[in-house]
């Protein structure tokens, strides 16, 4: 399923992996990785443990030497390097440092020292931005005495006040509740659509990705297979990207998306929990009225799978 | 000239505290010394503790010894040699940090080992040189110089504007180094900066109150502040004030004759009880 280079070159891509290679040591950790990420969707990057997923991420942000090349359509040719936002997987820091998480958004932002007080256009911003995390509550409380879902919020909005053109999470929900990850795709994809950056999103949480991922590559030190979940995430690619067969999610029985299906769904709540059950077999489980089984065998590979009426 | 200046502003400086034992010029002068030294040690303290360097701040300190070699090996004014080699020591720690995969403390660790024994071998040859080393190892502020007033004051300009200019980003970066990054903060450049102007405030303040009692000059009073502080506009102004309190206390205590302590002792045993009183509160408040 791998796209050779050649033909993604469309201008549609945000960045283009181009014979990325990477050797640390004995260990060859990125083995002439060649993929693209589509401008303005959610790309999701899985594989196990220490498949290069991260190292490939700095590989994007440049922050790592490697062979081959990462392109940026359309702004390598304009001379622009692209803006990034960053969330890491989980802020390993200092809780005693006495700051608010006002202080923290604005001390990478604003040039007046701290002590001199706060920029009234700075924290008009920053409010705006909270907003759109639904964290304006937390503006005035103590950055170190938050929840670990609550700082990733306060991450997120503040890698979203660089106004990126490439927004990257590094497995953004792994410390957080399933339904804090749910709420937080929800949410990306809102500001997304509405800022219309490019997403890249490390994740080791398949059922997420299924759900709302637009594209996806499956590493483990090299592509195994990219392109949109459903057509992508065959069996066999990912028991090669993971190496063994795993009691998979039968992603065809599963509607696209949890909002396409029905408020009367008597599955929608396992659909929204997707991780609790594996084999969900939609024709025999769903009552809604529809068969998803047959719905799949004839539409097999399309997006128009689901409770379509 | 600069006698002239230094000498009306110590007057200055022993108007602010009307004792009796402020009668002595030699104690007008420590004065001055300690007002620039301790926002100096301060704010660089505010650093140290975010950024964990406290352990660097020792090794700075300790280079006092082989600056004092150097300056014997190459005839210089240990004046200049002191100086000198904490800064080409600091910065080059930061960059052996940077580029290995070494542990911080390792890099210190051996760097930290590698200065002091180059100190101890020149100076255990030296006698005359010998008896100076005692002097670097408690400090003595009351014999402080015109020439380092004048340093301190030089350095206090551009420590403050690097403050002005840094101390937000600073914050930043010591949250978290890889974000600061991405989002476009220079941030080695911001290292290199602060790494070699604390190299020389902990050497400036090595001459006040010794390498065994340097860093705790610049922590205790910077950790005093964080259990007060609720942010970081609180964190920069009671650091200043713990800092003031134990710099002017400590000298006022240690020339009383009820006291009768070395200088430095006197400072940071006020700065420690003042953080065992803070400490005590954060506990209770917390409750």
């Amino acid at each position: 399923m791998t796209i050779p280079a050649e033909t993604a070159a469309a201008p549609a891509d945000a960045v283009r992996f181009e014979h990325v290679g990477l050797t640390l040591g004995e260990n060859r950790i990125l083995d002439d990785v060649c993929a693209h990420v589509p401008r303005g969707k959610f790309t999701a990057i899985v594989g196990p443990n220490g498949a290069g997923k991260t190292t490939l991420t700095l590989a994007i942000l440049g922050q790592i030497k490697h062979t081959g090349k990462v392109l940026f359509p359309g702004l390598d040719q304009a001379g622009r390097k692209p803006r990034f936002g960053f969330v890491p997987q989980r802020l390993v820091f200092d809780r005693d440092i006495p700051m608010t998480v006002m202080d923290y958004l604005l001390s990478g932002l604003q040039r007046m020292p701290l002590f001199l007080g706060h920029s009234k256009r700075h924290v008009e911003r920053i409010m705006r931005y909270l907003d759109e995390v639904e964290c304006t509550r937390l503006a005035d409380h103590a950055f170190g005495a938050l929840s670990g879902g609550e700082i990733q919020r306060v991450l997120l909005a503040q890698a979203l006040l660089q106004e990126p053109d490439i927004l990257i999470l590094d497995e953004p929900t792994s410390g957080v509740d399933f339904k804090g990850g749910q709420i937080c795709c929800e949410l990306l994809r809102r500001v997304r659509e509405k800022r219309g950056f490019t997403q890249i999103m490390i994740s080791h949480d398949l059922a997420t990705v299924t759900a709302h991922a637009d594209h996806v590559i499956c590493l483990n030190h090299r592509v195994f297979g990219e392109g949109e979940p459903r057509v992508a995430l065959t069996h066999q690619v990912l028991s090669e990207t993971f190496g063994l067969h795993l009691g998979l999610p039968d992603l065809h029985g599963i509607p696209q998306d949890v909002r396409e299906c029905p408020e009367n769904c008597p599955l929608r709540n396992e659909h929204l929990h997707l991780h609790d059950h594996c084999h969900i077999d939609g024709a025999q489980a769903c009552s809604c009225g529809h068969d998803h089984a047959h719905d799949h065998a004839h539409d097999h590979g399309t997006t128009e799978v689901g409770h379509a009426e | 000239m600069l006698n002239e200046l230094i000498l009306s502003l110590s007057d200055l400086a022993a108007m602010l505290f009307p004792f009796d034992c402020m009668g002595p010029e030699f104690m007008r002068r420590a004065m001055l010394g300690l007002l620039l030294i301790a926002p100096l040690a301060a704010l660089s303290g505010v650093q140290v503790v975010n950024s964990r360097m406290s352990f660097f701040s020792d090794a700075i300190g300790h280079s006092a010894f082989a600056g004092v070699a150097l300056g014997l090996i190459c005839s210089l004014p240990v004046e200049f040699t002191m100086p000198g080699l904490a800064l080409v020591i600091g910065v080059l720690i930061m960059y052996l940090r940077r580029g290995s995969r070494l542990s911080t403390d390792t890099v210190i660790g051996i760097i930290f080992s590698a200065v002091v024994a180059f100190g101890l071998a020149i100076v255990s040859r030296n006698r005359e040189a010998s008896r100076g080393v005692n002097m670097f190892l408690y400090g003595d502020i009351l014999t402080i110089g015109d020439n380092e007033i004048a340093l301190l004051a030089v350095l206090l300009v551009a420590f403050l504007a690097f403050q002005f200019f840094a101390w937000n980003r600073m914050l930043h970066i010591s949250v978290n180094e890889q974000i600061a990054g991405v989002h476009r903060i220079k941030v080695s450049m911001y290292q290199y900066l602060f790494a070699a102007l604390l190299s020389l405030v902990v050497i400036l303040c090595v001459r006040a109150v010794g390498v065994l009692l340097v860093t705790a000059v610049l922590i205790v009073p910077a950790a005093t502040a964080r259990n007060f502080a609720r942010n970081s506009r609180q964190l920069f102004f009671l650091s200043l004030v713990f800092s003031y309190v134990s710099c002017a206390g400590g000298l006022l205590i240690s020339a009383q004759p009820w006291a009768n302590l070395p200088a430095g002792a006197a400072i940071v045993l006020l700065a420690c009880a003042m953080f065992a009183v803070s400490f005590v509160a954060a506990r209770l408040r917390s409750k």
